[in-house]
Order: structure tokens, then C-alpha cells, then sequence
């Protein structure tokens, strides 16, 4: 099997901590992996050190065949904080055309509209085309960079924790779309998530990340292994594991 | 048609009105253009700061024996220093740029009161006043073609890395996985910054030089709905006010600086009762 993300004795360090400690894991090309652990467990540093804008003390991150950085036409990345100035007139269709040329676009062609019309589509948000971004609700805000994250066709797709901060049914919605991409497609993806029920329902293998690798196989097992040591899994983002359990059942 | 010569041919027929148009307008597109990005980035205090800095900039040319015109090709280094000096202040430690440029802002202009104590007895005086408020009015052939060349370099710049600046502002990291250089295009944004800013202090002076670069993006920011239409709005409302101001000024024999300024303002307070809701 051809690797999407090859991760070999990564060491992370972060204002003098270390945050990833001798991390080595792979995901092949058209698996789904799930990215688990605690908060402080160094998942969103992992991605953000595969995408290229954290670097490595220590080991080798390889993306596509290529450092991390290099490959980006193949890398798709829907970020967990949406950090864009919110003063900022952007549209949907400004932010997705923006990703595939790398510049802002001043005017949009009509090949591009109708890309990213397919795009949005693929998501189920093709009414938000000309939507301003700082009207939209986080469910809609989602579809909007997942669509941004899909647009050049990605082999690799990096999800840091994309049902954080929406509602129950904005979960369950945003939980469907993620798999019906995933059945529909053969690329890869690495869903850094605290939902147990997103493990389940997508991830063909999950990890689960405190520092260093502390469990790595099939989703169930990594569940049942880390669930009663730690609680970091729920059904819900965020939640005390008292509750997860409960939401869980 | 007679009101008409009264008002705008009468002024025109004049040099010193014909430079002062020249150099209002060339400043008015670059700095708008510029300011878009600069309100974008909540960066509008950094222009005062540097207007201030230039007060530094172009005391120190004087001291080293410059002539108040070529006072400036010393400004320009000065300011350019000061403008990246500051972006490394924020990068590298956790100060935010308001304090960043607070330090700079007071230290240069306290640099500059310095420089002119320091200057021989025998130098001759310095028209501080024209400093502080400018003299569009008194802009010399040599004062215009710097303007022009520096307005039209400024420009030809932005409209160049226009698309990628405007990325970067939506969203650096984003950009950056993109493939833009984040961190070379906010040096170059405050490195013109700084250029823009020392040619306009000799035009409309120290105190309100910033206002030439926020208020037309300000404006433009109230009524556009996409960017494009932001920077089409931004220099519409600098080309206007510089034209209107100056003409009122004439006519009503006070300093430029302030009736193009308060133009602004107008316009300013106009968008705000017009923005969209």
C-alpha cells in the first residue's frame, strides 16, 4: 500500500516543551485515520507539523512522498480555529478560489464559479456561494472550508477536530458528509476528533496521541483500551467524560 | 462658465496650485490603496507612528546639514528602519503592535526634537510648523517628482502583490499553506507603509498624514461589499477629497492639509449614514 502520511520518531518541540515525543505511525493512501487523545496530546501540533508550519526537532514527517509543505496542491486542510480577519469582506467563493490560486481573487472567472459551485455542492452547501463569511453559522462555515479543503482534489485530507463548536444536529450532519466523502472518494484522511461516535463511524484505523503514541490499530480497540484509563473519547466535543458517557450510550 | 474659471481655472493657472494638485493626487491614490491593507490588518495606528518617526527622520537629515527639501532621502531610510523595526518587535516578543508602535513613535519623535536642539547656531531656522502640518501648497518641482515617483512605485507595487497581500490579510496561515510569503509581504506592506507616509508628512504634515492613508479605506470599508470595490471606493474617495479640498482651501485661504482632511471626514460620516445594515 502507497503512503498518504508517513510519520517516523517525530519529536515536537514548542517553547522549550516537548509536545510530540518520538511519534511514528502511517496512513495509506484512501484510509481514513482517527487522531485521539487528550487535550495538550499534541494532535493539532502533529498536523500542523505535517502541514508544515511547525517544524521538527527531531525525525520525518513525509506528506505524499514529499517533506511537509511541498505537496500542497495534494493536501487538503479544514482548520479547527477559523483564524480569517472577520473584517474582512470574503465571500465563500472568494476563500475557496483563493485556496486554488494562492492569491485573493479581485474577480472570479466563470470556470472557476463553476468549480467551486461543484465543490460546495459535494458538501451540500452550494447556496452559500456568494454568502459573506462572517454571516455564517459554524455548521455552514464548515461545509465552506471543507469545500475550500476539497477543492484541488486532494489525495490527503487533514481535519483538526470539524465538529468542535457545532450542535447536536450540526454534529450528526457534519459526522454524514465526512462519510459519505470518505465512501465516495479514495482519499486519504487524518480527523484529529474528541467524538467517539466520529471514530467509529469513520476511521478505518485510529491513534491515540498523548505526547508520544499510546495505542495504534483498529478504532474499537483503541477505544476500549484508552477509554476507562483516560474518558479523552465522548460523543460530544469537549464534554466531561461523565457526560460522554452517557451521550455515548 | 464664469463661476466655473472663478473656481477651478483661475487656481489652476497658478504653478504652485497646479504642483500641489499633482502632488495631492499622486499621494491620494498610493495611500488609499495602501490603506486599504492597512485597515484591513487593524494596522492604522502604525501609519501615525511613522508619521511621527519621519519627524525623527527628517530632524536627523537636517542635523547632518540637508536642505529641508533633501531632508527627506534621509527620512525615507529612517522611517523604512523604524517600520520594520517595529514588525520585529511584535514578531518577537509578545508586545502588541499598539505598543510596539507607541515606543517607536515616541522615542523617534523625541530623537527628532533632539536632532534640531542639536543642530549648529548658525543652521538656518526650521519651519517646524510646515513639519507638523505640511505645505501642499509650497511642494517644489523637486518635492513633486518625488512624490510622483515614490506614489506611482507604491502603486505599481500594490497592484503587483495586491492579490497575495490581500490573502495574507484574510488569513496568514491559510496563505501561507498556500504557498504566499506571510511574513516578506507584511514587511513590504510596512516598509511602503513607511514610504508613503515620509512623502506625505512633507505634503500634508506630521499630525495628518495617517488620516490620508485610514480614512479613504475606512470609508471604502463601510460601503463595499468585496474588496475590489473597497480599493475603487478607497481611491475615489481620496481622488474627491484631495480635488475638493484643495479648491476650498484656495478659495478660502486656509491650509490645504486641513480642508482636504475634513473633506474626508465628510465622506467618512456620509458612508456611515449610507452603509449598508
Amino acid at each position: 500500500m502507497s503512503l498518504a502520511l508517513a510519520a517516523r520518531d517525530v519529536v515536537v518541540e514548542l517553547g522549550g516543551k516537548r509536545i510530540l515525543d518520538g511519534v511514528s505511525f502511517e496512513v495509506g493512501r484512501g484510509e481514513f485515520a482517527a487522531l485521539c487523545g487528550p487535550n495538550g496530546g499534541g494532535k493539532t501540533t502533529f498536523l500542523r507539523a505535517a502541514l508544515g508550519l511547525v517544524p521538527l526537532a527531531q525525525g520525518r514527517i513525509e506528506v505524499l512522498g514529499s517533506r511537509p509543505g511541498s505537496a500542497r496542491a495534494g493536501v487538503g486542510y479544514l482548520p479547527q480555529a477559523k483564524a480569517f480577519s472577520a473584517s474582512f469582506p470574503a465571500r465563500a467563493v472568494d476563500v475557496i478560489v483563493a485556496a486554488r490560486r494562492g492569491s485573493w481573487p479581485f474577480r472570479v472567472s466563470a470556470a472557476e464559479r463553476e468549480r467551486t459551485h461543484a465543490s460546495l455542492a459535494r458538501v451540500g452547501g452550494e447556496r452559500l456561494i456568494d454568502s459573506e463569511l462572517r454571516g455564517l453559522s459554524g455548521g455552514e462555515l464548515q461545509r465552506v472550508f471543507l469545500a475550500r479543503a476539497l477543492i484541488a482534489d486532494p489525495a490527503l485530507l487533514l481535519l483538526d477536530e470539524p465538529t468542535a463548536g457545532l450542535d447536536e444536529r450540526g454534529r450528526a450532519e457534519f459526522l454524514e458528509l465526512l462519510e459519505s466523502i470518505a465512501v465516495r472518494s479514495d482519499l486519504a484522511a487524518v480527523l484529529v476528533t474528541h467524538n467517539a461516535a466520529a471514530v467509529r463511524r469513520l476511521a478505518d484505523r485510529a491513534l491515540y496521541l498523548d505526547g508520544s503514541v499510546r495505542a495504534w490499530g483498529a478504532p474499537e480497540e483503541v477505544l476500549d483500551r484508552e477509554w476507562d484509563r483516560v474518558g479523552a473519547f465522548s460523543g460530544r466535543d469537549h464534554e466531561t467524560p461523565a457526560d460522554a458517557r452517557c451521550e455515548d450510550a | 462658465m464664469g463661476e466655473l474659471a472663478d473656481l477651478v481655472v483661475l487656481p489652476l493657472a497658478q504653478g504652485f496650485v497646479r504642483r500641489a494638485l499633482g502632488a495631492g493626487l499622486a499621494l491620494g491614490t498610493a495611500s488609499a490603496l495602501l490603506g486599504v491593507f492597512v485597515v484591513q490588518r487593524g494596522l492604522g495606528l502604525v501609519a501615525d507612528g511613522l508619521a511621527h518617526a519621519t519627524f525623527g527622520g527628517l530632524a536627523l537629515g537636517l542635523l547632518l546639514g540637508a536642505t529641508s527639501d533633501r531632508a527627506i532621502w534621509i527620512a525615507l531610510p529612517f522611517t523604512v528602519a523604524v517600520a520594520l523595526s517595529i514588525q520585529q518587535l511584535r514578531r518577537r516578543t509578545t508586545l502588541g503592535g499598539d505598543v510596539a508602535t507607541g515606543v517607536f513613535f515616541a522615542v523617534s519623535f523625541a530623537a527628532g526634537v533632539l536632532f534640531l536642539g542639536l543642530r549648529a547656531p548658525h543652521a538656518a531656522p526650521v519651519n517646524v510648523e510646515a513639519l507638523l502640518f505640511g505645505s501642499l501648497l509650497a511642494v517644489s518641482p523637486e518635492a513633486l517628482a518625488v512624490t510622483t515617483l515614490v506614489s506611482a512605485l507604491v502603486a505599481a507595487l500594490l497592484l503587483g502583490v495586491g492579490p497575495r497581500l490581500a490573502y495574507a490579510t484574510f488569513d496568514p496561515e491559510l496563505a501561507r499553506l498556500s504557498g504566499v510569503r506571510v511574513l516578506a509581504l507584511e514587511s513590504l506592506l510596512l516598509a511602503t507603509t513607511a514610504l508613503v507616509v515620509v512623502v506625505g508628512v512633507k505634503t500634508v504634515g506630521v499630525v495628518l498624514v495617517s488620516a490620508f492613508v485610514v480614512i479613504p479605506a475606512a470609508t471604502a470599508q463601510l460601503l463595499g461589499r468585496t474588496l475590489g470595490t473597497i480599493v475603487v471606493l478607497a481611491v475615489a474617495a481620496s481622488l474627491l477629497s484631495t480635488i475638493l479640498g484643495l479648491f476650498g482651501s484656495y478659495h478660502l485661504n486656509v491650509a490645504p492639509g486641513a480642508t482636504i482632511i475634513l473633506t474626508l471626514g465628510a465622506l467618512f460620516f456620509l458612508a456611515l449614514a449610507l452603509r449598508r445594515r
